[in-house]
């Protein structure tokens, strides 16, 4: 049983592309791409952290006697798939609420439009 | 305002690196100790020969609890929050040809079968409820695509699915409560493991995943459902 540290490197790098884009892009769409990505890089590193080189699948009865990949991280990334899946489409569904009010998906725009509409209000 | 932004998410960033990059380097993952010794005791209690499965639906079997409530939470989500505006000019669904059509019809009970077995045999062979269930609601929108959102929406009866869709998260909620009321431990089979490798051999692993499968279908159609209701044919 070891781990890929090259894989976890990369899951890291896919986490800091993935803050980036949810932090500096304007557009909401690109916003839940820089989520996905975050997401990915989360079942990257729970795989990392348990791959084993030449390992069975974990499925009995094994054939020739190898060592059984751990089934435990493949468990919690089943989880994790199936939350991203939850979390994408409700965020979609507020995206389709803005954009239907404001027509258009820049974060920045919506946040003035709201803060002019609020304005006119008060 | 964005160069504070931007300084703000680089500092973001190198934090969360640093914070990876230490977690990373300072927890000693053990290297070369052969195969975790849970795996063979996991394999024996549950009788499934799919270990995965005997993770999630026996070990850690209210965490995946959780997880369905989250979904189910998020589908009920997208149909209230979709269904309280009517769309207001919806564009007209282009016709298929008759071959797409009569291919997509004759697909659908296939992958249903093909979903169906993948839940039935989750504890068995690669698989299970989320995967027999996504696999099932992929035919029904490949019929969607084909005939139409709103000619399959009509065919199914939509007071009985949404009765059921809450139905079977409290089914399988009640069935993981239902071993601790008997005084079995909280996490044990509700149904005592056979073993031996049959379909009945891992007592309510398949029952679960059954149950999931058929949850997971319901759930994806809706939201499917929902959003072509909402913004229109693909």
């Amino acid at each position: 049983m070891s781990y890929s540290p090259s894989g976890i490197d990369a899951a890291i790098a896919l986490l800091g592309i993935g803050i980036l884009v949810l932090a500096l892009r304007r557009d909401l769409i690109l916003k839940l791409l820089g989520l996905g990505l975050i997401n990915s890089s989360t079942i990257l590193f729970l795989v990392s952290i348990r791959f084993t080189p030449d390992a069975a699948i974990p499925i009995l009865p094994v054939r020739d006697a190898g060592i059984v990949a751990d089934p435990l991280p493949q468990a919690v990334v089943l989880s994790a798939i199936v939350i991203n899946f939850a979390i994408l489409a409700l965020a979609l569904v507020f995206v389709m609420i803005l954009v239907e009010r404001y027509h258009t998906t820049d974060s920045e725009r919506i946040e003035s439009e709201v803060a002019a509409e609020q304005g006119g209000e008060g | 305002m964005t160069r504070r932004k931007a300084a703000f998410a680089i500092t973001c960033l190198l934090l969360t690196a640093a914070l990876c990059l230490l977690v990373a380097r300072s927890v000693h993952l053990p290297g070369g100790l052969g195969e975790p010794q849970y795996i063979r005791e996991l394999a024996s209690r549950t009788g499934a020969l799919n270990l995965v499965a005997s993770i999630y639906l026996d070990g850690r079997l209210y965490d995946t609890i959780f997880e369905l409530i989250v979904f189910s939470v998020a589908v009920l989500g997208v149909r209230f929050y979709l269904s309280e505006r009517r769309p207001s000019h919806r564009p007209a669904p282009i016709p298929e040809s008759h071959v797409v059509r009569a291919s997509a019809e004759a697909l659908f009970p296939f992958l249903l079968l093909l979903g169906i077995y993948l839940a039935a045999y989750g504890h068995l062979s690669p698989g299970g409820g989320f995967a027999g269930g996504t696999v099932a609601a992929s035919g029904l929108m490949l019929c969607s695509i084909a005939i139409g959102a709103d000619a399959v929406a009509r065919r199914i009866h939509r007071p009985s699915l949404e009765r059921l869709e809450w139905a079977l998260p409290l089914t399988i909620i009640s069935l993981a409560i239902v071993p601790v009321l008997l005084g079995r431990p909280p996490l044990a089979a509700l149904f005592p493991p056979r073993g031996g490798g049959g379909i009945f051999s891992s007592g309510s692993i398949l029952l679960y995943n059954l149950l999931i499968g058929i949850k997971v279908f319901i759930g994806s159609w809706v939201v499917v459902h929902g959003f072509i209701e909402h913004r229109g044919e693909i």
